[in-house]
């Protein structure tokens, strides 16, 4: 059966719904509530990062949290410490996380599956024991520790309120998505995805393979980076534990039951990671079991939904709109058939394993 | 001045000769054919002169300059475009943009330009897309542009490996057993379809295949391996009353 393919109208609708809904909706929530759903969108700004690394080239990542380290830190020691602006500092932050991304991408040119996994969870343990150890960033602390970076201001309008920092936190969240979406759909997203197909067929028309591979890790870190220079003033301090390599792990794992194929999987990846522990606390459960609950999700999809529950929900509402039409077209005799593209109805497998039982 | 000269190449793995010192040489606007049983080294060969394999000793020169030590994206900068005998499409992309890959690999359009999607974005990738349509329509798989790669049967796979190395514009095209999985009237085919290959894009082709009928239809000089050395070459009808190349098919007893 051939999926049904992308409905650009459709598409265009439901993201447009859903910024709409993302704007308006925080301004009735409680602070708590608004400043959960920045960190939604922080969150989901990582899982967008995987969406590069391993959507379009295929690598796997267990740093991603020590990259988002490295512009938080950045962040946290240039504006408390030594009085940058926060927008030069984010800057910074967001290149150096970049670099550190291809540095680790030099080891990575030749590992792939799971000895790159390795290498990237010993990368996460080297920030959690070393770089992100206390006393480690002294020499660039500027004497006041732990780091309470100011939230900045955009043309005279303070960020300090909740909904005001929520809404910039979303124009940036906006502005990565449609980035990655125009790489993912011109030429950078075909050749990475050539270069996962096969390598030596992509040598061979002409590609560089360590310059893609390596632009692959720094623009996949450049945006954890960013992501974590932005936490850094959504949090108000900077503290090594929000950057440990559990939170790295259950970010990857998100990213793959989300799907990382898709973009939208960023924006659903991140609200499930945010507001995930918050629902659980409504619950007779406790956050503990948040984790737990990740890694059966995860279980459960790659046995049954392997491209990613966003990719598997989009099909299923194609196939679904797909009927409504067939249905409508059935009924009007002169319409011409195309059952050719059409994926077969629900009824007719379920009248297909009736047969066969 | 010949396009590609072989110079005394060898390969070695471990104890195993895979090219004993074979030299050749390929004019320009050659079909030249490469022929020898399962593991005289032809595929071998075929890595050696697209970057993928080192030689352990020997030159390679390509329109008069060595190209020893390019890595293979380099060699097809300079022209060298070569297709796969196990297949080697990128199978989660579609026909199309199979094709458009190697465009891509000479644009100089990257991260900036494509993530703002920049005007100039936007008009390579339409140069791009009729490039690879020009190609496809030539090859009579048009109506193929938007069906995965990978599901196709193999002989279709076969015709896309070849337009995307023509979407290089090669100077030397060399093809690793085009004919194999091909039934007898697909193979007559291709003999025609590399003809006309030559003819519009005007690249030279090295063809390496143990398929006798498409070599001797295709080429006008022969090469053939046996057990990494040459051991006769010339014209089809020269090469197929050889003595030592029906040896080499047939084994000592039948000649």
């Amino acid at each position: 059966m051939n999926a049904p393919t992308s409905d650009p109208a459709l598409r265009r609708a439901v993201v447009l719904g859903a910024v709409v809904f993302a704007v308006v909706a925080p301004a009735v929530l409680s602070n708590y509530l608004r400043s959960l759903a920045a960190d939604a969108l922080i969150s989901g700004m990582i899982v967008l990062s995987l969406v590069v690394l391993t959507g379009l080239v295929g690598q796997i990542s267990f740093c991603q949290y020590s990259f988002a380290a490295l512009g938080a830190f950045t962040v946290g020691s240039l504006v408390a410490g030594h009085h940058w602006s926060f927008w030069m500092a984010l800057i910074v932050g967001t290149a150096f996380a970049a670099a550190g991304g291809v540095l680790v991408g030099i080891p990575a040119l030749r590992l792939s599956g799971l000895f790159l996994a390795i290498l990237t969870v010993a990368v996460a343990l080297f920030f959690d024991r070393f770089l992100l150890a206390p006393g480690t960033w002294n020499a660039f602390s500027g004497g006041v520790e732990p780091w309470r970076p100011a939230r900045p201001s955009i043309a005279g309008i303070s960020l300090d309120g909740s909904y005001a920092f929520y809404l910039f936190v979303l124009a940036v969240f906006l502005l990565t998505s449609l980035l990655v979406w125009n790489l993912r759909r011109g030429k950078v997203g075909r050749v990475l995805r050539a270069i996962r197909g096969s390598e030596l067929a992509a040598a061979t028309v002409g590609l560089d393979l360590t310059a893609w591979k390596l632009a692959a890790f720094g623009v996949s870190a450049g945006l954890a980076g960013l992501a974590g220079g932005l936490s850094a003033v959504a949090v108000g301090s900077v503290s090594a534990g929000s950057y440990d390599f559990l939170h790295s792990v259950s970010v990857a794992a998100v990213a793959i039951v989300m799907g990382v194929g898709t973009v939208a999987s960023a924006a659903a990846g991140g609200l499930f990671l945010a507001f995930g522990p918050w629902l659980l606390q409504h619950t007779p459960l406790s956050t503990q079991y948040f984790n737990l609950i990740v890694g059966g999700l995860l279980v459960l999809q790659l046995v049954f939904t392997p491209q990613g529950l966003v990719a598997h929900n989009e099909q299923l509402v194609l196939a679904w709109r797909a009927r409504i039409l067939a249905r409508r077209r059935a009924a009007d005799v002169s319409a011409p058939p195309d059952d050719l593209d059409r994926p077969p109805a629900t009824d007719e497998l379920v009248t297909s394993t009736e047969a066969s039982a | 001045m010949a396009l590609l000269e072989v110079e005394h190449v060898s390969v070695r793995f471990g104890g195993v000769q895979a090219l004993d010192d074979v030299s050749l040489t390929l004019n320009r606007g050659e079909i030249l054919g490469l022929i020898g049983p399962n593991g005289a080294g032809k595929t071998t060969l075929f890595n050696c002169l697209s970057g993928v394999q080192r030689p352990t000793s020997g030159r390679v020169r390509f329109e008069g300059r060595s190209v020893d030590g390019l890595k293979p994206n380099r060699r097809a900068r300079l022209g060298l475009a070569r297709t796969f005998q196990n297949l080697q499409l990128f199978s989660d992309l579609t026909v199309l943009e199979n094709l458009m890959v190697p465009v891509d690999a000479f644009s100089p359009r990257g991260l900036v330009a494509d993530g703002l999607r920049l005007p100039r974005a936007r008009i390579e990738e339409r140069r791009a897309d009729e490039r690879a349509r020009a190609v496809l329509h030539f090859l009579g798989i048009g109506s193929l542009a938007t069906t995965p790669a990978g599901g196709l049967p193999v002989g279709l796979q076969r015709r896309v490996e070849l337009g995307r190395a023509l979407c290089l514009r090669p100077k030397l095209l060399l093809l690793d057993e085009p004919a194999a999985g091909l039934d007898a009237g697909e193979t007559a085919g291709l003999a025609a379809l590399l003809s006309r290959v030559r003819e519009r894009f005007s690249t030279s082709m090295l063809l390496v295949d143990h398929d006798m009928a498409l070599v001797m239809r295709a080429c006008e000089h022969i090469y053939v391996l046996d057990y990494g050395r040459v051991i006769a070459s010339g014209a089809p009808s020269v090469v197929r009353d050889d003595s030592r190349v029906v040896q080499a098919y047939l084994g000592r007893g039948a000649a």
